[in-house]
Protein backbone atom coordinates (compact mmCIF):
# COMPACT_ATOMS: atom_id res chain seq x y z
CA UNK A 1 0.00 0.00 0.00
CA UNK A 2 1.61 3.35 -0.99
CA UNK A 3 0.91 6.32 1.50
CA UNK A 4 3.00 8.76 2.96
CA UNK A 5 5.33 7.65 6.11
CA UNK A 6 3.19 9.53 8.81
CA UNK A 7 -0.23 8.70 7.50
CA UNK A 8 0.76 5.61 7.49
CA UNK A 9 1.76 5.54 10.90
CA UNK A 10 -0.99 7.57 12.44
CA UNK A 11 -3.68 4.48 10.64
CA UNK A 12 -1.67 1.80 11.86
CA UNK A 13 -2.15 2.85 15.32
CA UNK A 14 -5.49 3.53 14.99
CA UNK A 15 -5.94 0.12 13.32
CA UNK A 16 -4.37 -1.83 16.03
CA UNK A 17 -5.42 0.51 19.03
CA UNK A 18 -8.47 -1.38 20.68
CA UNK A 19 -6.18 -4.49 20.75
CA UNK A 20 -2.80 -3.05 22.20
CA UNK A 21 -5.47 -1.22 25.12
CA UNK A 22 -6.75 -4.52 26.16
CA UNK A 23 -3.43 -6.66 25.67
CA UNK A 24 -1.53 -3.78 27.94
CA UNK A 25 -3.86 -3.28 30.26
CA UNK A 26 -4.32 -7.31 30.99
CA UNK A 27 -1.65 -9.17 29.96
CA UNK A 28 1.81 -6.78 30.14
CA UNK A 29 0.72 -4.34 32.99
CA UNK A 30 -0.84 -7.79 35.13
CA UNK A 31 3.22 -9.11 34.36
CA UNK A 32 4.67 -6.06 35.45
CA UNK A 33 2.35 -5.90 38.64
CA UNK A 34 2.87 -9.33 39.47
CA UNK A 35 6.69 -9.03 39.88
CA UNK A 36 6.07 -6.15 42.39
CA UNK A 37 3.71 -8.71 44.09
CA UNK A 38 6.07 -11.27 44.99
CA UNK A 39 8.08 -8.64 46.83
CA UNK A 40 4.80 -8.04 49.67
CA UNK A 41 2.65 -10.49 51.80
CA UNK A 42 -0.02 -8.85 50.03
CA UNK A 43 -3.88 -10.26 51.08
CA UNK A 44 -7.01 -10.34 49.01
CA UNK A 45 -8.37 -6.97 50.88
CA UNK A 46 -4.98 -5.34 49.76
CA UNK A 47 -3.02 -4.82 53.04
CA UNK A 48 0.59 -4.91 51.53
CA UNK A 49 3.64 -5.42 53.73
CA UNK A 50 7.06 -5.54 52.07
CA UNK A 51 9.14 -8.51 52.77
CA UNK A 52 11.91 -8.69 50.34
CA UNK A 53 12.78 -11.96 48.87
CA UNK A 54 11.05 -13.49 51.23
CA UNK A 55 8.65 -15.11 49.37
CA UNK A 56 11.28 -16.63 47.02
CA UNK A 57 13.49 -18.32 49.89
CA UNK A 58 10.13 -19.59 51.39
CA UNK A 59 9.00 -21.55 48.06
CA UNK A 60 12.28 -22.78 47.25
CA UNK A 61 12.12 -24.98 50.84
CA UNK A 62 8.11 -25.70 49.98
CA UNK A 63 7.69 -29.19 49.65
CA UNK A 64 4.30 -28.53 48.74
CA UNK A 65 5.44 -26.60 45.92
CA UNK A 66 7.48 -28.76 44.52
CA UNK A 67 5.39 -31.64 45.20
CA UNK A 68 2.48 -29.98 42.79
CA UNK A 69 4.91 -29.44 40.11
CA UNK A 70 5.90 -33.25 40.21
CA UNK A 71 2.07 -33.51 40.12
CA UNK A 72 1.26 -31.26 36.88
CA UNK A 73 4.50 -33.31 35.27
CA UNK A 74 3.24 -36.37 36.29
CA UNK A 75 -0.25 -35.51 34.46
CA UNK A 76 1.78 -34.21 31.52
CA UNK A 77 3.88 -37.48 31.17
CA UNK A 78 0.69 -39.78 31.26
CA UNK A 79 -1.29 -37.91 29.20
CA UNK A 80 0.62 -36.60 25.97
CA UNK A 81 2.02 -39.95 24.69
CA UNK A 82 -1.49 -41.59 25.30
CA UNK A 83 -2.88 -38.52 23.75
CA UNK A 84 -1.04 -39.10 21.04
CA UNK A 85 -1.62 -42.65 19.90
CA UNK A 86 -5.30 -42.08 20.33
CA UNK A 87 -5.51 -39.38 18.37
CA UNK A 88 -3.65 -41.12 15.45
CA UNK A 89 -5.78 -44.43 15.74
CA UNK A 90 -9.17 -42.23 16.17
CA UNK A 91 -7.83 -40.44 13.25
CA UNK A 92 -6.81 -43.78 11.02
CA UNK A 93 -10.72 -45.02 11.74
CA UNK A 94 -12.16 -42.29 10.52
CA UNK A 95 -10.25 -41.84 7.68
CA UNK A 96 -10.97 -45.50 6.62
CA UNK A 97 -13.69 -44.92 3.58
CA UNK A 98 -16.69 -46.28 5.03
CA UNK A 99 -20.51 -45.60 5.34
CA UNK A 100 -19.84 -44.46 8.97
CA UNK A 101 -16.89 -41.90 8.06
CA UNK A 102 -18.77 -38.94 8.56
CA UNK A 103 -20.41 -40.81 11.88
CA UNK A 104 -17.33 -41.33 13.27
CA UNK A 105 -15.92 -37.73 12.90
CA UNK A 106 -18.72 -36.43 15.05
CA UNK A 107 -18.45 -38.69 17.34
CA UNK A 108 -14.94 -38.38 18.13
CA UNK A 109 -14.84 -34.94 18.46
CA UNK A 110 -18.20 -34.33 20.12
CA UNK A 111 -17.10 -34.56 23.77
CA UNK A 112 -14.45 -32.14 23.45
CA UNK A 113 -17.48 -29.20 22.97
CA UNK A 114 -18.97 -30.04 26.32
CA UNK A 115 -17.81 -27.53 29.16
CA UNK A 116 -14.89 -28.81 31.29
CA UNK A 117 -17.11 -28.99 33.92
CA UNK A 118 -19.59 -31.20 32.38
CA UNK A 119 -17.19 -33.44 31.43
CA UNK A 120 -15.68 -33.02 34.98
CA UNK A 121 -18.81 -33.85 36.47
CA UNK A 122 -19.49 -36.75 33.95
CA UNK A 123 -16.32 -38.56 34.90
CA UNK A 124 -17.21 -38.22 38.75
CA UNK A 125 -20.10 -39.92 38.19
CA UNK A 126 -19.15 -42.68 35.60
CA UNK A 127 -16.15 -43.43 37.78
CA UNK A 128 -17.69 -43.87 41.26
CA UNK A 129 -18.06 -47.37 42.81
CA UNK A 130 -20.91 -49.19 43.94
CA UNK A 131 -23.60 -46.93 41.21
CA UNK A 132 -21.04 -45.71 39.03
CA UNK A 133 -20.95 -46.35 34.78
CA UNK A 134 -17.26 -47.93 34.68
CA UNK A 135 -17.79 -50.68 37.70
CA UNK A 136 -21.27 -51.60 36.10
CA UNK A 137 -19.80 -52.16 32.90
CA UNK A 138 -16.61 -54.14 34.32
CA UNK A 139 -19.71 -55.94 36.24
CA UNK A 140 -21.69 -56.97 33.44
CA UNK A 141 -18.81 -58.14 31.00
CA UNK A 142 -17.24 -60.02 33.96
CA UNK A 143 -14.22 -58.46 34.40
CA UNK A 144 -14.48 -57.13 37.86
CA UNK A 145 -16.44 -59.65 40.12
CA UNK A 146 -19.46 -58.61 41.59
CA UNK A 147 -19.11 -57.71 45.32
CA UNK A 148 -15.81 -56.21 44.60
CA UNK A 149 -15.83 -52.54 43.60
CA UNK A 150 -12.48 -50.34 42.14
CA UNK A 151 -12.01 -47.35 44.10
CA UNK A 152 -10.68 -45.00 41.53
CA UNK A 153 -11.31 -41.57 43.12
CA UNK A 154 -9.82 -42.85 46.18
CA UNK A 155 -6.81 -45.19 45.50
CA UNK A 156 -3.61 -43.31 43.86
CA UNK A 157 -2.83 -45.21 41.12
CA UNK A 158 -6.26 -45.39 40.09
CA UNK A 159 -7.36 -41.62 40.14
CA UNK A 160 -4.67 -40.97 38.11
CA UNK A 161 -6.07 -43.67 35.39
CA UNK A 162 -9.52 -42.15 35.84
CA UNK A 163 -8.28 -38.63 35.43
CA UNK A 164 -6.20 -39.26 32.36
CA UNK A 165 -9.02 -40.96 30.46
CA UNK A 166 -11.43 -38.32 31.10
CA UNK A 167 -9.11 -35.84 30.01
CA UNK A 168 -8.30 -37.94 26.99
CA UNK A 169 -11.83 -38.69 26.59
CA UNK A 170 -12.64 -35.01 26.56
CA UNK A 171 -9.62 -33.56 24.47
CA UNK A 172 -8.50 -35.99 22.04
CA UNK A 173 -11.26 -34.42 19.40
CA UNK A 174 -8.90 -31.37 18.46
CA UNK A 175 -5.93 -33.36 17.93
CA UNK A 176 -7.78 -36.48 16.29
CA UNK A 177 -9.25 -33.11 13.80
CA UNK A 178 -5.56 -32.00 13.21
CA UNK A 179 -4.07 -35.66 12.11
CA UNK A 180 -7.63 -36.52 10.21
CA UNK A 181 -6.80 -32.96 8.18
CA UNK A 182 -2.97 -34.21 7.91
CA UNK A 183 -3.73 -37.70 6.68
CA UNK A 184 -6.44 -36.31 4.29
CA UNK A 185 -3.51 -33.94 3.09
CA UNK A 186 -0.98 -37.00 1.80
CA UNK A 187 -1.33 -37.55 -1.68
CA UNK A 188 -3.60 -40.58 -2.86
CA UNK A 189 -0.43 -41.35 -5.53
CA UNK A 190 1.90 -42.22 -2.82
CA UNK A 191 -0.41 -45.11 -1.32
CA UNK A 192 -0.99 -46.13 -5.15
CA UNK A 193 2.79 -46.54 -6.17
CA UNK A 194 2.85 -48.35 -2.23
CA UNK A 195 -0.05 -50.72 -3.00
CA UNK A 196 1.94 -51.37 -6.69
CA UNK A 197 5.06 -52.62 -4.89
CA UNK A 198 3.21 -54.96 -2.85
CA UNK A 199 3.17 -53.15 0.92
CA UNK A 200 0.67 -54.35 3.32
CA UNK A 201 -1.62 -52.11 5.72
CA UNK A 202 1.25 -52.01 7.94
CA UNK A 203 4.20 -51.13 5.96
CA UNK A 204 2.36 -48.05 4.54
CA UNK A 205 1.42 -46.96 8.23
CA UNK A 206 4.71 -47.22 9.26
CA UNK A 207 6.49 -46.03 6.21
CA UNK A 208 4.73 -43.67 4.91
CA UNK A 209 1.33 -42.46 6.92
CA UNK A 210 3.62 -41.78 9.93
CA UNK A 211 6.70 -40.02 8.72
CA UNK A 212 4.45 -37.78 6.88
CA UNK A 213 2.36 -36.90 9.83
CA UNK A 214 5.58 -35.62 11.47
CA UNK A 215 5.44 -32.03 11.34
CA UNK A 216 1.82 -32.38 12.81
CA UNK A 217 3.27 -34.73 15.67
CA UNK A 218 6.11 -32.36 16.56
CA UNK A 219 3.43 -29.30 16.85
CA UNK A 220 0.71 -31.22 18.85
CA UNK A 221 3.15 -32.72 21.47
CA UNK A 222 3.95 -29.15 21.98
CA UNK A 223 0.76 -27.99 22.74
CA UNK A 224 -0.15 -31.16 24.81
CA UNK A 225 2.87 -30.59 27.10
CA UNK A 226 1.57 -27.04 27.44
CA UNK A 227 -1.93 -27.96 27.93
CA UNK A 228 -1.56 -30.40 30.33
CA UNK A 229 0.73 -29.16 32.39
CA UNK A 230 -1.77 -25.96 33.19
CA UNK A 231 -4.52 -28.68 33.98
CA UNK A 232 -6.84 -27.51 36.77
CA UNK A 233 -10.57 -28.44 37.08
CA UNK A 234 -11.10 -31.64 35.86
CA UNK A 235 -8.71 -32.65 39.11
CA UNK A 236 -10.37 -29.95 41.33
CA UNK A 237 -13.55 -31.44 40.51
CA UNK A 238 -13.01 -34.99 40.42
CA UNK A 239 -10.31 -35.89 43.10
CA UNK A 240 -9.76 -32.31 44.89
CA UNK A 241 -6.10 -32.85 44.72
CA UNK A 242 -6.20 -35.98 46.52
CA UNK A 243 -5.65 -38.59 48.15
CA UNK A 244 -4.05 -36.64 50.80
CA UNK A 245 -3.14 -34.27 48.25
CA UNK A 246 -1.22 -36.50 46.02
CA UNK A 247 -2.51 -35.35 42.63
CA UNK A 248 -3.00 -31.61 43.43
CA UNK A 249 -1.35 -29.67 40.34
CA UNK A 250 0.16 -27.08 40.70
CA UNK A 251 -2.37 -24.14 39.38
CA UNK A 252 -4.72 -25.95 42.26
CA UNK A 253 -1.91 -25.01 44.95
CA UNK A 254 -1.88 -21.29 43.01
CA UNK A 255 -5.64 -20.61 43.99
CA UNK A 256 -5.56 -22.18 47.38
CA UNK A 257 -2.66 -20.26 48.62
CA UNK A 258 -4.10 -17.24 46.86
CA UNK A 259 -7.87 -17.51 47.74
CA UNK A 260 -8.52 -19.67 50.17
CA UNK A 261 -4.88 -19.19 52.52
CA UNK A 262 -5.04 -15.17 51.46
CA UNK A 263 -1.53 -14.45 50.11
CA UNK A 264 -1.69 -13.36 47.05
CA UNK A 265 1.79 -12.65 47.07
CA UNK A 266 3.04 -15.83 47.03
CA UNK A 267 0.66 -17.23 45.01
CA UNK A 268 2.21 -14.63 42.43
CA UNK A 269 5.53 -15.93 43.43
CA UNK A 270 4.56 -19.70 42.74
CA UNK A 271 2.70 -18.56 39.49
CA UNK A 272 6.02 -16.96 37.98
CA UNK A 273 7.78 -20.13 38.46
CA UNK A 274 4.78 -21.80 36.13
CA UNK A 275 5.29 -18.80 33.78
CA UNK A 276 9.22 -20.14 33.38
CA UNK A 277 8.53 -23.35 32.73
CA UNK A 278 5.61 -22.71 30.45
CA UNK A 279 7.72 -20.14 28.53
CA UNK A 280 10.69 -22.51 28.16
CA UNK A 281 8.22 -24.97 26.83
CA UNK A 282 6.13 -22.07 24.20
CA UNK A 283 9.75 -21.40 23.25
CA UNK A 284 10.65 -24.57 22.53
CA UNK A 285 7.58 -25.00 20.62
CA UNK A 286 8.25 -21.43 18.46
CA UNK A 287 11.48 -22.47 17.44
CA UNK A 288 10.01 -26.44 16.37
CA UNK A 289 7.69 -23.91 14.33
CA UNK A 290 9.83 -21.35 13.03
CA UNK A 291 12.12 -24.34 11.79
CA UNK A 292 9.65 -26.12 9.90
CA UNK A 293 8.41 -22.90 8.15
CA UNK A 294 12.20 -22.07 7.11
CA UNK A 295 12.20 -25.59 5.52
CA UNK A 296 9.22 -25.43 3.70
CA UNK B 1 -9.11 -58.73 8.96
CA UNK B 2 -11.60 -56.01 7.65
CA UNK B 3 -14.03 -57.26 10.69
CA UNK B 4 -11.21 -56.62 13.04
CA UNK B 5 -11.13 -52.71 11.62
CA UNK B 6 -14.68 -52.86 11.72
CA UNK B 7 -15.04 -53.94 15.69
CA UNK B 8 -12.12 -51.68 16.57
CA UNK B 9 -14.23 -48.57 15.20
CA UNK B 10 -17.75 -49.42 16.36
CA UNK B 11 -15.90 -49.84 20.12
CA UNK B 12 -13.82 -46.71 19.51
CA UNK B 13 -17.25 -45.15 18.58
CA UNK B 14 -19.03 -47.08 21.80
CA UNK B 15 -16.28 -45.32 24.08
CA UNK B 16 -17.00 -41.77 22.90
CA UNK B 17 -20.70 -41.70 22.63
CA UNK B 18 -21.26 -43.85 26.04
CA UNK B 19 -21.04 -41.36 28.77
CA UNK B 20 -23.46 -38.93 26.69
CA UNK B 21 -25.99 -41.67 26.37
CA UNK B 22 -25.77 -42.83 30.10
CA UNK B 23 -25.75 -39.07 31.28
CA UNK B 24 -29.23 -38.83 29.06
CA UNK B 25 -30.64 -42.21 30.57
CA UNK B 26 -29.69 -41.59 34.22
CA UNK B 27 -30.95 -37.72 33.69
CA UNK B 28 -34.59 -39.19 32.88
CA UNK B 29 -34.85 -41.90 35.70
CA UNK B 30 -37.53 -41.17 38.69
CA UNK B 31 -35.55 -39.62 41.71
CA UNK B 32 -34.57 -41.78 44.58
CA UNK B 33 -35.09 -44.61 42.91
CA UNK B 34 -32.87 -47.82 43.90
CA UNK B 35 -30.86 -47.81 40.92
CA UNK B 36 -27.32 -50.10 41.04
CA UNK B 37 -26.26 -52.16 38.24
CA UNK B 38 -26.15 -50.94 34.83
CA UNK B 39 -29.94 -52.97 33.44
CA UNK B 40 -31.43 -50.83 36.27
CA UNK B 41 -30.07 -47.62 34.25
CA UNK B 42 -31.50 -48.53 31.33
CA UNK B 43 -34.98 -50.06 32.17
CA UNK B 44 -38.23 -48.08 32.97
CA UNK B 45 -39.98 -46.20 34.50
CA UNK B 46 -38.73 -42.85 33.38
CA UNK B 47 -39.86 -38.85 33.85
CA UNK B 48 -38.91 -35.62 33.21
CA UNK B 49 -40.12 -34.34 36.26
CA UNK B 50 -36.54 -33.98 37.64
CA UNK B 51 -35.75 -31.75 34.33
CA UNK B 52 -38.96 -29.38 35.92
CA UNK B 53 -37.19 -29.31 38.88
CA UNK B 54 -34.12 -27.87 38.03
CA UNK B 55 -35.41 -25.34 35.37
CA UNK B 56 -37.77 -23.49 37.43
CA UNK B 57 -35.94 -24.36 40.62
CA UNK B 58 -32.41 -23.50 40.17
CA UNK B 59 -30.74 -20.16 38.31
CA UNK B 60 -28.90 -22.90 35.41
CA UNK B 61 -31.15 -21.06 32.80
CA UNK B 62 -29.19 -17.87 33.84
CA UNK B 63 -26.17 -19.51 33.84
CA UNK B 64 -26.61 -20.45 30.04
CA UNK B 65 -27.89 -17.31 29.44
CA UNK B 66 -24.70 -15.61 30.64
CA UNK B 67 -22.24 -17.99 28.90
CA UNK B 68 -24.11 -17.37 26.13
CA UNK B 69 -23.80 -13.75 26.39
CA UNK B 70 -20.15 -13.61 26.94
CA UNK B 71 -19.20 -16.07 24.35
CA UNK B 72 -21.15 -14.01 22.02
CA UNK B 73 -19.73 -10.27 22.95
CA UNK B 74 -15.62 -11.48 23.74
CA UNK B 75 -16.28 -13.68 20.11
CA UNK B 76 -17.17 -10.43 18.22
CA UNK B 77 -14.98 -7.87 20.06
CA UNK B 78 -11.52 -10.49 19.96
CA UNK B 79 -12.49 -11.23 16.10
CA UNK B 80 -12.86 -7.44 15.97
CA UNK B 81 -9.77 -6.24 17.09
CA UNK B 82 -7.93 -9.12 16.39
CA UNK B 83 -8.87 -8.48 12.53
CA UNK B 84 -7.87 -4.72 13.08
CA UNK B 85 -4.24 -5.11 14.07
CA UNK B 86 -3.98 -8.46 11.88
CA UNK B 87 -4.54 -5.60 9.04
CA UNK B 88 -2.21 -2.90 10.18
CA UNK B 89 0.55 -5.67 10.50
CA UNK B 90 0.22 -7.23 7.92
CA UNK B 91 -1.17 -4.44 4.97
CA UNK B 92 0.03 -0.64 6.15
CA UNK B 93 3.44 -0.19 5.79
CA UNK B 94 4.28 1.69 9.00
CA UNK B 95 7.53 2.19 11.14
CA UNK B 96 7.81 0.18 13.72
CA UNK B 97 6.07 -2.38 11.98
CA UNK B 98 8.58 -5.47 13.12
CA UNK B 99 8.91 -4.49 16.72
CA UNK B 100 5.05 -4.24 16.52
CA UNK B 101 4.75 -8.01 15.48
CA UNK B 102 8.00 -9.11 17.69
CA UNK B 103 5.10 -7.37 20.80
CA UNK B 104 2.44 -9.62 19.40
CA UNK B 105 4.54 -12.71 18.93
CA UNK B 106 5.65 -12.14 22.55
CA UNK B 107 2.13 -12.28 23.41
CA UNK B 108 1.97 -16.14 22.66
CA UNK B 109 4.94 -16.88 25.36
CA UNK B 110 2.53 -15.28 28.09
CA UNK B 111 0.18 -18.45 29.28
CA UNK B 112 -2.59 -17.07 30.99
CA UNK B 113 -2.76 -19.14 34.21
CA UNK B 114 0.69 -17.30 35.07
CA UNK B 115 -0.76 -13.99 35.27
CA UNK B 116 -4.09 -14.61 36.96
CA UNK B 117 -3.00 -13.63 40.38
CA UNK B 118 -1.99 -9.99 39.13
CA UNK B 119 -4.77 -9.77 36.86
CA UNK B 120 -7.12 -10.09 39.58
CA UNK B 121 -5.54 -7.48 41.63
CA UNK B 122 -5.82 -5.49 38.85
CA UNK B 123 -9.31 -6.07 37.99
CA UNK B 124 -10.28 -5.39 41.44
CA UNK B 125 -8.50 -1.55 41.19
CA UNK B 126 -10.12 -1.14 38.39
CA UNK B 127 -13.62 -2.07 40.07
CA UNK B 128 -13.75 -4.90 37.14
CA UNK B 129 -14.84 -7.95 39.57
CA UNK B 130 -18.56 -9.11 39.49
CA UNK B 131 -19.14 -7.68 36.43
CA UNK B 132 -20.16 -8.18 32.89
CA UNK B 133 -17.69 -6.16 31.74
CA UNK B 134 -15.06 -7.74 34.17
CA UNK B 135 -16.04 -11.62 32.46
CA UNK B 136 -15.30 -9.84 28.67
CA UNK B 137 -12.97 -7.38 28.71
CA UNK B 138 -9.98 -8.99 30.15
CA UNK B 139 -9.60 -11.51 27.46
CA UNK B 140 -10.28 -9.60 25.18
CA UNK B 141 -6.58 -9.70 23.24
CA UNK B 142 -5.71 -13.14 21.80
CA UNK B 143 -2.11 -12.70 20.22
CA UNK B 144 -3.10 -15.82 18.11
CA UNK B 145 -6.15 -14.44 16.43
CA UNK B 146 -3.98 -11.56 15.45
CA UNK B 147 -1.08 -13.46 14.21
CA UNK B 148 -3.50 -16.04 12.35
CA UNK B 149 -5.57 -13.34 10.52
CA UNK B 150 -2.65 -11.42 9.48
CA UNK B 151 -1.52 -14.53 7.87
CA UNK B 152 -4.46 -14.94 5.82
CA UNK B 153 -4.34 -11.13 5.23
CA UNK B 154 -0.89 -11.57 3.68
CA UNK B 155 -2.11 -13.79 1.02
CA UNK B 156 -4.66 -11.36 -0.03
CA UNK B 157 -2.97 -9.68 -3.62
CA UNK B 158 -1.50 -5.86 -3.34
CA UNK B 159 -3.18 -5.29 -6.73
CA UNK B 160 -6.92 -5.16 -5.33
CA UNK B 161 -5.73 -2.69 -2.62
CA UNK B 162 -4.26 -0.54 -5.05
CA UNK B 163 -7.45 -0.61 -7.41
CA UNK B 164 -9.39 0.63 -4.18
CA UNK B 165 -6.70 3.31 -3.74
CA UNK B 166 -6.98 4.35 -7.14
CA UNK B 167 -10.96 4.52 -6.62
CA UNK B 168 -9.96 6.89 -4.27
CA UNK B 169 -10.88 4.67 -1.18
CA UNK B 170 -9.48 4.93 2.08
CA UNK B 171 -7.90 2.12 4.75
CA UNK B 172 -10.82 1.77 6.32
CA UNK B 173 -12.61 0.95 3.06
CA UNK B 174 -10.05 -1.08 2.15
CA UNK B 175 -10.51 -3.09 5.06
CA UNK B 176 -14.05 -3.42 5.34
CA UNK B 177 -14.71 -3.44 1.32
CA UNK B 178 -11.82 -6.38 0.51
CA UNK B 179 -10.12 -7.96 3.68
CA UNK B 180 -12.49 -8.62 5.29
CA UNK B 181 -14.96 -10.35 2.59
CA UNK B 182 -12.27 -12.26 1.08
CA UNK B 183 -11.18 -13.76 4.39
CA UNK B 184 -14.55 -14.81 5.58
CA UNK B 185 -13.96 -18.20 6.28
CA UNK B 186 -10.63 -17.54 8.38
CA UNK B 187 -12.77 -15.58 10.20
CA UNK B 188 -15.47 -17.62 10.96
CA UNK B 189 -13.17 -20.54 12.02
CA UNK B 190 -11.37 -17.96 14.43
CA UNK B 191 -15.09 -17.09 15.69
CA UNK B 192 -15.93 -20.50 16.28
CA UNK B 193 -12.52 -21.54 18.26
CA UNK B 194 -13.21 -18.14 20.38
CA UNK B 195 -16.64 -19.23 20.93
CA UNK B 196 -15.99 -22.65 22.33
CA UNK B 197 -12.59 -21.17 24.04
CA UNK B 198 -15.00 -18.73 26.17
CA UNK B 199 -17.58 -21.36 26.64
CA UNK B 200 -15.49 -23.08 28.20
CA UNK B 201 -13.30 -20.56 29.88
CA UNK B 202 -13.29 -21.59 34.02
CA UNK B 203 -10.06 -19.71 35.68
CA UNK B 204 -11.08 -16.01 35.01
CA UNK B 205 -14.88 -16.53 35.51
CA UNK B 206 -13.96 -18.39 38.74
CA UNK B 207 -12.03 -15.54 40.28
CA UNK B 208 -13.12 -13.07 38.95
CA UNK B 209 -17.13 -13.05 40.03
CA UNK B 210 -18.49 -14.48 43.30
CA UNK B 211 -21.98 -13.14 42.45
CA UNK B 212 -24.20 -16.07 41.80
CA UNK B 213 -26.77 -13.48 38.79
CA UNK B 214 -23.67 -13.61 37.16
CA UNK B 215 -22.05 -16.86 36.99
CA UNK B 216 -21.26 -18.74 33.72
CA UNK B 217 -22.04 -22.50 33.12
CA UNK B 218 -18.62 -24.12 34.28
CA UNK B 219 -18.80 -22.17 37.79
CA UNK B 220 -22.77 -22.83 38.18
CA UNK B 221 -22.21 -25.95 37.96
CA UNK B 222 -20.00 -27.33 40.91
CA UNK B 223 -21.77 -24.92 43.24
CA UNK B 224 -25.63 -27.00 42.53
CA UNK B 225 -23.77 -30.11 42.59
CA UNK B 226 -21.94 -29.71 45.50
CA UNK B 227 -25.66 -29.70 47.26
CA UNK B 228 -27.00 -33.03 45.41
CA UNK B 229 -25.04 -36.18 47.22
CA UNK B 230 -27.77 -38.48 47.39
CA UNK B 231 -28.55 -40.27 44.11
CA UNK B 232 -27.19 -39.03 39.97
CA UNK B 233 -30.41 -37.86 38.74
CA UNK B 234 -30.10 -34.60 39.58
CA UNK B 235 -26.45 -34.01 38.88
CA UNK B 236 -26.67 -35.53 35.22
CA UNK B 237 -30.13 -33.69 34.56
CA UNK B 238 -27.60 -30.41 35.47
CA UNK B 239 -25.24 -32.11 33.08
CA UNK B 240 -27.54 -32.50 30.05
CA UNK B 241 -29.26 -29.05 30.56
CA UNK B 242 -25.93 -27.56 30.16
CA UNK B 243 -24.92 -29.47 27.33
CA UNK B 244 -27.89 -29.58 24.87
CA UNK B 245 -27.37 -25.95 23.52
CA UNK B 246 -23.56 -26.48 22.76
CA UNK B 247 -24.59 -30.06 21.40
CA UNK B 248 -26.64 -28.85 19.21
CA UNK B 249 -24.55 -25.31 17.82
CA UNK B 250 -22.15 -28.59 16.91
CA UNK B 251 -24.58 -30.55 15.22
CA UNK B 252 -25.68 -27.14 13.02
CA UNK B 253 -22.06 -26.00 12.82
CA UNK B 254 -19.97 -28.99 12.84
CA UNK B 255 -18.06 -28.96 8.93
CA UNK B 256 -16.88 -24.68 10.22
CA UNK B 257 -15.86 -26.45 13.43
CA UNK B 258 -13.89 -29.37 11.69
CA UNK B 259 -12.30 -26.45 9.72
CA UNK B 260 -11.96 -23.85 12.17
CA UNK B 261 -9.68 -26.73 13.86
CA UNK B 262 -7.71 -27.57 10.97
CA UNK B 263 -6.82 -23.92 10.49
CA UNK B 264 -5.29 -23.30 13.69
CA UNK B 265 -2.86 -26.46 13.75
CA UNK B 266 -1.92 -25.71 10.71
CA UNK B 267 -1.17 -22.46 11.81
CA UNK B 268 -0.29 -22.89 15.18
Amino acid sequence: MRMNKLRADVQALLFLLPFLVIYGLYTIWPMIKGVEMTFYKWTLIRKMKYIGWDNYTKMFHDQEVWAAIWHSTIFVLITTPTMIVLAIVLALIANRKSRLQKFYRSVFFLPSVLSVAVASYLGLFIFQPYMGFVNSLLHLIGLLPSGTELFWLTELNLSWVALSVITLWWTVGFNFILYLSAMQDIPDEIYEAARLDGASDRHVFWKITLPYLNPITKTITMLQIIASFKVFLQIYIITGGGPLDKTRPIIQLIYTTGFRKNDLGYAATMSYVVFVILLVLSAIQYWMNNRKGAQA
Amino acid sequence: MKWFYRIISILAAFFFVAPIVWMLVVSIKEEGMKIITLVDWFTPPYSFAVYHQILMGTKLTNWIGNSFLVAICVTLLTVTFAAMAGFALSKIPFRYRALMFFVVLAGLLIPGEAIIIPLYQVAKDQSLLNSYQGLIIPVLASPVAVIVLKSFFDGVPNDLIESVQIDGGGTWRIFMNIMLPLTRPALASMAILTFIGSWNNFLWPFLSVTDDNLFTLPMGIPTLMSSYSEDYVKPMVVNTISSLPIILLFLIFERQIVKGVSLSGIKG
